[in-house]
């Protein structure tokens, strides 16, 4: 574990001995936002857990801009904002540059490392580019664990309809369906956990597969509810951030998010497979009605992506999608404008299908993840039409009417997950 | 009288007859070895495609898109077919260089000891090949792949040109490894390859400089050009 450290943290971790709470932010060219985020821990830490030994960790990835100064240098201004005459506990600052392959879960390795080292009972890791982060949210994430002994808080947010498209579309209703946990928000960001689940996910030799980068979020999460530690959400208002990740497309973040949670149904298939749908999961904090930013979408040129993938890629989706679906995929996608529709049960197949295709190696990984990108914004573009005119609730409860369609085919799944070897997998299951 | 009647008929029998001792064993093994051969070149051929059709090998070429095109042909009935006969020609080809170094000639031993150092060339250009029929798919699927997710219109055709330009490569180095015209190859491909870069140099630089303008435009300006803002995950 100690090769995770340079020197300087070494050394600045012996200094620090032991923590309560260690605060991770991993960052990469967030000069702009980070400041905001460190405050807000700092204050957070200063008000709800005074009496805490905290460290706050930026793990940052070699930015070049001024990151790591307005990290070590922001002021929490915590006398003015916390109005107490209490004595508060100085939280420590660290900024430490992470080893690994570059992306945020390299990031997120050697904070759990430190977690580790300073033997802290509670974790918490939060985005550098949050606008909406309040110091509210690190009582919300880490009260759970030291108070109530969860291991994993997971966020609920407000968004908007059309924001968080893959944890909607795929994702939340997947992890709901096959690990039977309804966590809304699996791949939110930002994220509560016991110092004994960040020990639990140092054991695992996984730093140098996507989970290393965006695959994170959805490995921490599938890997506390499969091996039974006890997850909570926490309720945080509103998420915003700055407009765009920077560094992010959106083919290698679709890739690396659901080829790791492909690779997770490898891994518990005999936990998927056993579980039964859905167990609502305890969420902490007061919800509240809360206003989100307006967003712009152009279903015009998904629309475009979606059926130019159709004829593109037409020898790489029959490779591993089933004639019936290659047939209900091709009459639907050619239509235009406010008929273009994918239902969700071709959604779901398709889906499914190239789980299956993944797990029984039919093409290059790598492809047919790629593959599914057109497909996915085809999907998306379906979704925001259909919604354009419905308000928040009722996008929750066609949201909700799509994981049940997830739950209903969870044996089409099963059925093509299990097909023993390739020449089987075409055969369709009843 | 006699010992011309013996010069001019009897010892040119009794040559014959001598050169026949020498000659009749060596055709008879090279004949024996030729029908042998045959046979065994044919029972190599029979296990390999009843080999091959139990490993399923004609689904698995199937998905590589090369068994219509091996269909096409008209020659061969299936890729099992076609290896099978492969086999059978590897067969036939050693028993023919052994019917040969059996009739013990100065030419023909050079010719087989030719061959012999030729193998490693053959099999390095064989190969060569299949790397590049594999590299190439695989490049041109990342490409049209690539081209499909950046909405490039001419995506098909971008991966069909990588596809075409690696297997340019691979039969060209192939062909060096054969020693077949390799310099003049060499130059062949690298006039042909300058020539398409330049010419798509010249058609993007000039015939779409609009295009162009645009596109290094949207790169350098990056993120804020964005037209959606919101986030997948």
């Amino acid at each position: 574990m100690d090769e995770l450290f340079p020197t300087e943290l070494k050394a600045r971790l012996d200094q620090i001995g032991e923590a309560d709470i260690v605060v991770g932010i991993p960052s990469y060219n967030n000069a702009r936002t980070i400041g905001h985020v460190v405050r807000a821990v700092s204050v957070g830490l200063a008000k709800h857990f005074p009496s805490r030994r905290a460290v706050i960790v930026n793990s940052d990835g070699g930015s070049k801009d001024q990151t790591k100064d307005v990290v070590l240098k922001a002021e929490s201004g915590a006398d003015d904002l916390l109005l107490v005459s209490h004595p508060v506990q100085v939280s420590y600052r660290i900024s430490t540059p992470y080893h690994g392959l570059p992306g945020k879960g390299s990031a997120f390795r050697t904070i759990f490392a430190v977690a580790k080292r300073l033997k802290a009972k509670a974790c918490v890791v939060v985005d550098s580019d949050l606008r909406s982060i309040t110091p509210g949210w690190i009582e919300l994430l880490a009260q759970p664990v030291l108070e109530y002994e969860y291991d994993y808080i997971a966020p609920y947010y407000h968004r908007h309809k059309y924001d968080g498209t893959i944890t909607n579309g795929i994702i939340y209703p997947m992890t709901r369906t096959l690990y039977g946990k309804s966590v809304r928000q699996p791949i939110g960001g930002e994220f509560g956990f016991s110092g004994r689940l960040a020990a639990r996910y140092l054991e695992k030799d996984v730093w140098d597969t996507d989970v290393a980068r965006f695959g994170i979020d959805i490995w921490m999460t599938v890997t506390a509810i499969a091996e039974g530690f006890r997850v909570g959400q926490a309720y945080l208002g509103a998420k915003i951030h700055d407009a765009k990740d920077p560094g992010s497309d959106l083919t290698s973040m679709f890739r690396q998010v659901v080829g790791s949670f492909f690779s997770l149904m490898e891994s518990y298939d005999s936990v998927w497979k056993n579980a039964s749908c859905c167990e609502a999961v305890p969420l902490f904090g007061f919800p509240f009605e809360v206003g989100v930013e307006p967003l712009t979408v152009n279903t015009d040129r998904m629309i475009h992506a979606a059926q130019q993938g159709v004829k593109d890629l037409r020898e790489i989706y029959a490779s591993f999608l089933s004639p019936s679906t290659m047939v209900d995929l091709t009459s639907y996608v050619h239509r235009n404008g406010q008929g273009f529709h994918i239902p969700d049960q071709l959604w779901v197949h398709m889906i499914y299908e190239a789980a299956a295709a993944y797990h029984h190696r039919v093409l290059d990984r790598d492809h047919l993840l790629q593959s599914l990108v057109p497909l996915y914004l085809g999907r998306t573009a379906s979704f925001v039409l259909e919604v354009t005119e419905s308000t928040a609730p009722q996008v929750e409860e066609r949201i909700d009417q799509l994981c049940r369609v997830f739950e209903s085919e969870k044996s089409y799944l099963a059925q093509h997950w299990d097909a023993a070897g390739k020449e089987k997998f075409h055969a369709q299951p009843s | 009288m006699r010992s011309l009647v013996d010069r001019m008929f009897i010892d040119p029998f009794h040559r014959l007859a001598d050169q026949s001792a020498h000659i009749v064993p060596v055709l008879v093994i090279v004949l024996v070895t030729l029908i042998v051969g045959g046979f065994v070149a044919f029972v190599f051929r029979w296990l390999t495609y009843k080999l091959l059709q139990l490993a399923r090998f004609d689904r698995l070429v199937q998905r590589t898109g090369f068994a219509s095109m091996i269909e096409r042909t008209g020659v061969f009935r299936s890729p099992s077919d076609l290896g099978a006969r492969f086999v059978q020609a590897i067969v036939w080809v050693l028993v023919a260089l052994f019917a040969l170094n059996a009739t013990d000639t100065p030419a023909s031993v050079e010719m087989v000891r030719r061959f012999v150092d030729y193998i490693p060339n053959v099999i390095a250009a064989g190969l060569v090949l299949l790397l590049g029929v594999v590299v190439s798919r695989m490049v041109s699927r990342s490409a049209l792949l690539a081209a499909v997710n950046a909405q490039w219109p001419a995506a098909r055709l971008i991966a069909g040109g990588v596809r075409v330009l690696v297997m340019t490569l691979a039969v060209v180095i192939a062909l060096e490894q054969l020693r077949v015209g390799s310099v003049a190859l060499l130059v062949a491909f690298a006039i042909v390859f300058a020539g398409i870069v330049f010419a798509m140099a010249l058609a993007f630089g000039l015939g779409a400089r609009d295009m162009a303008r645009q596109w290094l435009e949207t790169k350098v300006r990056s993120s804020v050009a964005e037209e959606e803002v919101f986030r997948h995950l």
